[in-house]
């Protein structure tokens, strides 16, 4: 595979600037005159705001304004990409902790910092609900007022939305085995290194504004729409994010600091501390109750699933968390009868927005630890249990929906013979394997312009955010491989929207099928441009020319790009621009608005034993195999899989919001919450990929790197059983709560905790 | 004695007196001297970034727990959040800024990106200086010693495994 | 952070000046690992900075002085969990130095700083209990010496007063030898801070010391002169009663977020026998 080329594991484009500190992230951005801003918020999750006394802290030296709800367009604009439900700043009341209340911006940080601590915040705090029970019982205070919602008949209680997903006669189906349980999944906050930052500065008679922000296009949307501007007026520059995971896709703070600096005239920055992005964006919690039945051999009969989804105080995008991911909550796998109840539930917490993966991790958790159940009453393989009722290439598993686009059966195999699923287990050992998967994007809308210039060099324009999955290499590869052009030789232009043209957004693993389709496409019509060009300089039909791969091939002979566009260019010069879309149009009638362009599909296998002493799980060999259709780069896909399976360890093992009975977090920052470091890591970690390009991407591909995180807590509680002989139902598996689930085990009835006391283990227990 | 307690009146007048303490400080960055007048409650972090312009060295948690802000002082790798700026008076630092030569990478850079161990980026300059403290003190680490080295660097993006590599392959290309 | 006055005291006669003036408005600066989060989050307002690091007097440095470690008190930790001499004859105090965080952490770190510093879950008390230290303290009527079980008084407060700060830390080489070691718990493998810690040291008269920390208000030393505990040949089953009465006084917070005290009482026991058996290995083992 040569340097450059679609399928070769090139250096990433955009690295150089990251290993020497040149990369500009959005605090790294100098303006001039800016001023800089601070939060203030209270230490509670609700209240009603009394009154907000900003005398003191606009007496500070260099304070140029203190911003509160009062000194907003009346009544104070709300936003949000489902439901515009967020205000710009907290009106009357603040309904999750954290919620900003007033902003100060002043010349320097200490003049912001020392004038926040003076805003002086009169405050009654009101009884909140932070809990799922809490939040549905009907005497709960409610988190939205209904006036928010009108029309809506759920409007009175706390429940958002409602979802209904099935087929087939549940009720009338008859299995010889049903297994139903209950599984929790913890509030998860996304800790990016980078936390979140926002610039905005007037622009002429618009703005512009810089942000971290995965979809900087809905971004200009909203900004355009609250601030009454139209959207040639609105710049948005989106940095590279450092990280976003899904936290960084949807506007927070932008529209506030839009505000500041269009009311101070000058550029306003704000940028969050580590702790206050921990209050900003969470991953969806759930309690899921699974009730399967199968039959005698292992074949599911029916899936019951109703998956309670916590979501925060404003809806942002997690109300489609919800819906997109328990709609293939069944999982990849042929079930006769299915019922899907989902439920977006509000609370006064963090909002819950998108996070990798997407909802699915939570329901997976249930349904796949569920079959592992089954599997195990009925006296069956784990591995064929999957096997048995996984959906077949082609085979419609939700019935009417995009069929199952890979050969699913030979990631299981890959997982399975690389795991050594058959091969002796050491004492104290147990190994688990679960299957996850994931709907691609349902619609979608990416434009892209490549220019060919005079040299032969290229620039290609991707509206996309590369926060580190690699996007940017991505479409300099298919540029290169198309063009013929080495790869230093291609530059990427993103972030940028006056310069660079729409693209929907950046999530749902869809930029390399959908942008790489339109950088594809934008190819192409310079390839079909060339064409045109060689047919006049050669006098030839231009239907006896084809262009590819760098190479124009004449009736002939066959002749380098460059010869033809530098003789079809002439004594002007000038370059060549192309441009490429790639639609996949709304289907209404469709539960999600349209069908998946494809599926993420993952088979992760641990092996892993338990101290019995202390509960802590080692992870002594950790495999993951995701369907990838083709991979771009491999390097990158590899990168991505071993990324998200070590971020999967982290809620399976070690990650977990805490709230106090109040509602507020109890651990925010880095000491309290606990992430995966270098010696957290498995003894053994293997990634592999199954590549059979049947995917709707270029060359074959589908999109990746969220397989590898859906199924690794079921996985490893799998083999923790197996080892320990515990059941475990909610996450993350800390020592404490295993080593509780092991107390009880041994404490049960007399034949049971015979069976499962151990001889202490010698040593402690560690990773390697 | 007496001295003594004349020059700690005199520093105290002189200090309480004045809102915001100052200093003037000299410190090698990089390999060139500065003198700079800083505020001594803004910590070398601070300063590094806002006052010198050298935006590699990232800020997150500002509490010493995810090593983006690990700088070399005197050859240590060390979270310049949390070391104040005044005592660093003295001191000789190299920031990510430093590592390449003359606008060469160094062959600890190259590994990085060879190695695929740059994703998002954001934790790379913490991850380079630490692993440029590991090799300076051990050009032949083993797989532990790394981990080890680089315990108190988090990546979210996870991306340890390539970031190890690359580091037990500068090693080798630097021995 | 709020803004404050910075000192840089040469010698411990000012730095004792300085502190004997501001009292409690001056707060002492080391390696700054707690103190600059305490700045930050304000916790901790002082007027007054003193930075210990120009005051020659106060180390970095470990010295074998007759029969006795003296460690300066800007010595870092880092150096600590590095020093063949410590490693020789201390291990379990280079096994708590070597986990305090992370090489950055460790790097700044100081042994005096994590004891003043006075976190209950402190890696290093244990085994200073077990080693039986000595704190060094300078201050407005001169020097005076105190055994770090008086030193440690309570959370985050110690026995220093008006005008004091610790100028080094003895530990007295152990006679007869011993064979100790240091545990923790932890909630990952990573950096983390210790929900348990605990540290066990046995001698060739089977005398069992056994220091934890974490579960109450300041760790604890306990010893037990039976000889049972440090008896190779004794079962698990024979010790738990000593190892429970040794641990009567154990009071985990019940408000903890690290771990519940059911689970950190029961990890007493669990890690204490493993601690004091890597002590017996390593006494056998010379």
């Amino acid at each position: 595979m040569s340097a450059g080329r679609v399928g070769s594991s090139s250096r990433r484009v955009g690295g150089v600037d990251r290993v020497t500190g040149r990369q500009t992230y959005v605090a790294d951005v100098r303006l001039d005159d800016v001023l800089e801003a601070r939060l203030v918020s209270l230490d509670c999750a609700r209240a009603r705001i009394v009154a907000i006394d900003t005398s003191e802290a606009r007496r500070v030296p260099g304070v140029r304004f203190v911003m509160t709800a009062a000194d907003l367009p009346q009544p104070v604009p709300r936003f949000g990409p489902q439901f515009q439900d967020r205000p710009v700043i907290a009106t009357g009341e603040t309904t999750y902790h954290g919620e900003p209340v007033a902003a100060v911006a002043a010349e320097t940080k200490d003049a912001a910092e020392a004038a926040a601590r003076l805003v002086r915040v009169e405050y009654e705090e009101l009884p909140a609900v932070s809990t799922l029970a809490a939040a549905l019982d009907p005497a709960a205070p409610l988190v939205q007022d209904p006036s928010l919602r009108p029309g809506d008949p759920l409007a009175t209680t706390n429940v958002l939305r409602e979802h209904r997903y099935g087929w087939g006669d549940v009720d009338a189906a008859t299995a010889d085995l049903v297994v139903e349980g209950s599984y929790a999944f913890p509030m998860i906050t996304h800790f990016a290194i980078e936390p979140h930052g926002f610039l905005a500065a007037p622009d002429g008679d618009g703005i512009v504004c810089w942000s971290s922000i995965q979809h900087p296009y809905l971004l200009q949307k909203m900004l355009a729409r609250i601030l009454g501007l139209p959207l040639a007026r609105v710049r948005v520059i989106a940095p590279d994010p450092g990280g976003g995971f899904g936290g960084k896709q949807n506007p927070k703070l932008e529209p506030l600091v839009a505000f500041m600096a269009l009311r101070l005239g000058r550029p306003v920055r704000l940028i969050l501390t580590l702790d206050q992005t921990f209050q900003a964006v969470r991953r969806t919690s759930t309690e899921v109750r699974v009730r399967s039945g199968f039959r005698r051999d292992g074949t599911l009969v029916f899936q019951d699933i109703a998956a309670d989804y916590l979501i925060g105080a404003y809806a942002d995008i997690a109300d489609r968390v919800v819906s997109k991911g328990s709609y293939p909550a069944c999982g990849p796998y042929r079930v006769p009868a299915a019922r899907i109840v989902a439920r977006a539930i509000l609370s006064n917490t963090t909002p819950a927005t998108a996070f990798r993966g997407f909802g699915n991790p939570q329901v997976n958790w249930a349904v796949e630890s569920t079959l592992d159940e089954g599997a195990r009453r009925l006296g069956l393989d784990p591995v064929e249990v999957r096997l048995r009722n996984l959906a077949r290439p082609g085979e419609a598993f939700i019935p009417g929906d995009t069929p199952a686009d890979g050969d699913w059966a030979e990631a299981v195999r890959r997982a399975a013979e690389r795991i050594g699923w058959r091969a002796p287990l050491p004492a104290g050992h147990g190994r688990g394997l679960a299957l996850g998967i994931k709907s691609g994007p349902t619609t979608g809308l990416s434009y892209s312009t490549v220019r060919l210039l005079a040299d032969g060099s290229v620039v290609v324009y991707a509206g996309t955010s590369d926060m580190g999955q690699g996007a940017r290499t991505v479409f300099a590869q298919i540029a290169a491989d198309e063009l013929g052009a080495p790869l230093e030789w291609v530059t990427v232009v993103m972030g940028d929207t006056a310069v660079v043209p729409y693209d929907q957004q950046t999530s749902a693993s869809r930029s390399t099928v959908l942008m790489g389709n339109a950088v594809l496409a934008a190819c192409r019509d310079v390839q079909s441009q060339l064409r045109s060009m060689a047919a006049r300089i050669h006098e030839v039909d231009p239907e006896a020319i084809a262009v590819e791969h760098g190479v124009v091939r004449l009736p002939d002979r066959e002749a380098p790009i460059l010869e033809v566009l530098k003789a079809g260019l002439g004594r002007l010069g000038g370059e060549l621009i192309g441009n490429g879309e790639s639609r996949k149009e709304d289907e209404p009638g469709h539960p999600l608005n349209g069908r998946p362009a494809f599926y993420e599909l993952n088979c992760t296998a641990v092996e892993a034993s338990v101290d019995p002493g202390t509960g802590e799980v080692t992870i002594h060999r950790h495999v993951t195999v995701s369907d990838v259709g083709r991979a771009i780069n491999p390097l990158q896909v590899r990168m991505q899989d071993e990324g998200a399976a070590i971020m999967g360890l982290g809620h399976t093992l070690m990650e977990h919001v805490i709230l106090d009975e109040t509602g507020r977090i109890r651990n925010l920052g880095a000491i309290d919450y606990r992430i995966p470091t270098s010696l957290d890591l498995p003894g053994e970690l293997v990634s592999d990929m199954v590549e059979n390009a049947d995917g709707p991407g270029p060359y074959g591909a589908k999109g990746m790197s969220e397989g590898a995180l859906l199924c690794v807590a079921p996985a490893v509680a799998a083999a923790v059983h197996q080892a320990a002989g515990v059941v475990i139902h909610d996450l993350p598996l800390a020592p404490e709560r295993v080593w509780q689930a092991l107390q009880e085990l041994r404490a049960g009835p007399p034949a049971e905790a015979e069976a499962a006391a151990e001889p202490e283990a010698v040593g402690a227990g560690g990773v390697r | 004695m007496t001295d003594t307690l004349e020059r700690l009146d005199a520093i105290e007048a002189a200090a309480i007196d004045a809102p915001t303490d100052h200093l003037s400080i000299e410190v090698t960055v990089n390999g060139r001297r500065r003198r700079l007048d800083v505020a001594v409650h803004h910590t070398l972090l601070d300063v590094l970034r806002d006052d010198l312009g050298l935006t590699g060295t990232k800020e997150c948690c500002d509490v010493g727990e995810c090593g983006a802000c690990t700088v070399l002082v005197d050859g240590r790798a060390m979270n310049a959040c949390l070391i104040l700026a005044v005592e660093a008076d003295g001191a000789v630092v190299t920031t990510v800024e430093g590592l390449a030569d003359d606008g060469r990478l160094s062959a600890l850079q190259a590994a990085f990106l060879d190695a695929g161990a740059v994703q998002c980026g954001f934790c790379i300059p913490g991850q380079l200086m630490a692993a440029r403290a590991l090799l300076d003190r051990e050009p032949d680490p083993t797989v532990a010693d790394v981990h080890a080295a680089l315990a108190g660097n988090l990546c979210r993006c996870a991306g340890y495994e390539q970031i190890t590599e690359a580091v037990l392959a500068a090693a080798e290309a630097e021995r | 952070m709020r803004p404050f006055v910075y000192a840089r005291p040469a010698t411990v006669a000012e730095a004792v000046g300085l502190l004997a003036i501001h009292g409690s408005e001056a707060r002492l600066l080391a390696g700054g690992t707690d103190l600059v989060i305490g700045l930050r989050d304000d916790s901790a307002r002082p007027r007054v900075v003193v930075d210990l690091k120009r005051i020659p007097e106060l180390g970095p440095g470990i010295r074998l002085v007759g029969d006795r470690l003296v460690i300066g008190a800007r010595t870092v930790m880092a150096d600590i969990a590095a020093d063949p001499v410590v490693r020789r004859h201390w291990i379990a105090l280079a096994e708590a130095a070597d986990v305090v965080g992370s090489v950055q952490i460790r790097n700044r770190a100081t042994l005096a700083g994590n004891i003043c510093h006075g976190s209950p879950a402190a890696d290093t008390a244990p085994p200073l209990l077990v080693y039986d230290a000595t704190v060094v303290v300078a201050g407005p009527d001169g020097t005076r010496r105190l055994a770090i079980d008086d030193f440690i008084v309570g959370p985050h407060r110690t026995a220093l007063g008006l005008g004091e700060l610790v100028t080094a830390i003895e530990l007295p080489v152990p006679e007869p030898p011993v064979g100790a070691a240091y545990t923790r718990l932890t909630r990952r493998h990573g950096t983390d801070l210790a929900s348990v810690t605990l540290c066990g040291s046995v001698d060739r008269a089977g005398v069992t010391r056994l220091a934890y920390g974490s579960v109450g208000p300041r760790a604890r030393l306990v010893i037990d002169r039976t000889g049972l505990l440090a008896d190779p040949t004794a079962d698990d089953a024979a010790k738990a009663p000593i190892l429970d009465a040794m641990f009567a006084e154990a009071s985990p917070s019940p408000r903890s977020m690290r771990a519940g005290p059911a689970y950190r009482l029961a990890m007493l026991r669990v890690l204490g026998a493993r601690a004091i058996r890597t002590a017996i290995e390593r006494l056998g083992e010379g």
